[in-house]
């Protein structure tokens, strides 16, 4: 039923900004940051609360200041699917989970093995690719 | 104040209609809801617009054709939710005397935009990790199947139940043999456990609702309630499914402006955009607890005899997904209905009916926006 998706913005101009990957203009990346082992964001001074996101006003569930954050990479699983389809220039299958990390924020994560886990299977994220959050699972030690 | 009433509605086609101007489905859904509210163009005093991807100006092009033109004219973008959002605009402006008679109006055209499934926003943070809306809906099912034991049976027959009903739907985008459970089941996986069968189209198509004050016509629909509610932090301290959250807020005023409760509702058209969102949906709304909705469509109680039918449209799942025309297509289905003149889809008890329409696409918010109104005839 769908054509080549890589294809969609290439040459005429659509309202939806398509993002470099298919073709169109680039955008700011707005996903979660990763370095040296640890996820990037912030948490408020006041409640505790975490997010991913690093350039948040103040925090959204108080409204106090928030300072730049880093979050250790384990967590649980919310939960997890397959996606079958391509998306983008990604190809199926594409596994993706909702990671709760540990004292962290939740994050959508690809499954470096695109499998459903169960909810709170433990996860570690290992790094990136090509900038998504990518997560395997963890053998306790 | 003013008591909102719905004089008229009208909708398009729906299907894939690249060769069309998209301003011309609007013409076809705008001059049926003017005819069917008997009145002449001239008497709109305002039109609210939903749409999400427009294209920009196509509501001014809109105003061209139609002659409707110089009145204030506003568009808005809730995401699946835009044409609903368009029609409690509306609502709230005759219920407050800004206005005394309303063109609400949603239209969309994805076929010239997407060649498949709609590319996930880049702008986003899910979006652009590569999240497809059918996996969002897909990470919700996973989840009821792990906490509340819900079946990939329970989720076709949903399916099922739809496309049933989509079959006698003349405008619907998909129409064909309504398939089993079993089918349902076998078409492609989408995001698992999310078949093509439990996935809605992406279509093209209007609908329009005009609404106004008490002028003392009987076939007038009173408007008991309509409530809009934009989304809220959806994030680890949480334990509900994204979405959930957002209806049962606004389901919970809409039933205290009603004065009504869930069980007092005859026939409800809602976002069953996939599956598992319909079953999430009806609980939102108190037709079900948690964890219990997906009894409701194998059991019979949501089919079209059923005690509550839900969707004799079809559905999103038949009669196809036009983002900012879904909702005035809802709204039109639910007055056929309440007004008896529904065809071969009419359900049996016809009194009080429900519209629930609910958006998303934008991470760590349990929705863009949700709408819930409650419909009445008089008797």
């Amino acid at each position: 039923m769908a054509g080549p998706i890589s294809e969609l913005g290439v040459g005429r101009p659509t309202k939806r900004r398509a993002g470099a990957a298919v073709g169109g203009l680039p955008v700011a990346d707005p996903r979660p940051a990763f370095e040296d082992g640890t996820l990037l964001g912030c948490r408020c001074v006041s409640c505790g609360y975490p997010s991913a996101q690093r350039d948040i006003p103040w925090c959204p569930a108080c409204y106090r200041p928030v300072e730049p954050a880093r979050f250790a990479p384990t967590g649980s699983v919310w939960s997890s699917t397959v996606v079958a389809i391509p998306v983008g220039t990604r190809r199926p299958p594409c596994g993706l989970a909702y990671l709760d990390l540990d004292d962290g924020p939740r994050v959508l994560v690809h499954l470096a093995e695109p499998v459903v886990l169960t909810p709170g299977t433990r996860l570690v994220i290992t790094g990136t690719e090509d900038g998504d959050l990518v997560a395997a699972r963890r053998t306790e030690s | 104040m003013n008591q909102p009433m719905v004089w008229g509605v009208g909708t398009s086609s729906f299907g894939r209609f690249p060769e069309r101007r998209v301003e011309s489905l609007a013409w076809e859904a705008a001059t049926e809801a003017i005819r069917d509210a008997g009145i002449g163009a001239g008497e709109i005093d305002a039109i609210v617009v939903g749409s999400v991807f427009g294209p920009p100006g196509v509501a001014t092009r809109v105003q061209r054709g139609l002659g409707v033109v110089s009145v204030p004219m506003w568009t808005v973008e809730n995401a699946c939710a835009s044409g609903t959002s368009a029609y409690h605009e509306a609502v709230e402006a005759v219920r407050f005397g800004r206005f005394g008679c309303v063109l609400a109006l949603g239209v969309e055209q994805l076929s010239t935009l997407f060649s498949g499934a709609i590319v996930p926003e880049a702008t986003d943070p899910e979006g652009a990790a590569g999240l497809p809306l059918p996996g969002l809906y897909a990470l919700a099912a996973q989840r009821y199947f792990a906490e509340f034991g819900v079946t990939p049976d329970q989720l076709a027959a949903v399916a099922v139940k739809n496309k049933r009903n989509g079959a006698d739907n003349p405008r619907a985008h998909l129409r064909s043999t309504p398939p089993t459970v079993e089918e349902v089941l076998a078409s492609r996986m989408i995001a698992d456990p999310l078949t093509l069968l439990q996935c809605c189209p992406t279509t093209d198509g209007a609908g329009a609702v005009i609404v106004g004050g008490d002028r003392g016509r009987r076939d007038d629909l009173v408007v008991e309630a309509s409530a809009m509610v934009s989304g809220a932090l959806w994030d680890h301290r949480g334990s509900e499914v994204w979405g959930f959250a957002s209806v049962a807020r606004a389901a919970e005023r809409a039933f205290a402006q009603a004065g009504r409760s869930a069980g007092d509702i005859d026939v409800l058209e809602v976002h069953d955009a996939f599956t598992i969102g319909e079953i999430i949906t009806l609980e939102a709304l108190g037709l079900a607890p948690r964890g219990k909705g997906a009894e409701l469509a194998p059991s019979g109680h949501t089919a079209r005899a059923g005690a509550q039918p839900v969707n004799p449209s079809g559905g999103l799942l038949s009669r196809g997904h036009p983002l900012g025309a879904t909702g005035t297509a809802q709204l039109a289905e639910i007055a056929w209905q309440l007004r008896g003149r529904a065809d071969a889809r009419q359900v049996r008890r016809h009194d009080v009916g429900l519209v629930e329409t609910m958006g998303g696409g934008a991470a760590g918010m349990d929705g863009n926006a949700c709408v819930v109104t409650i419909l009445s005839r008089q008797r």
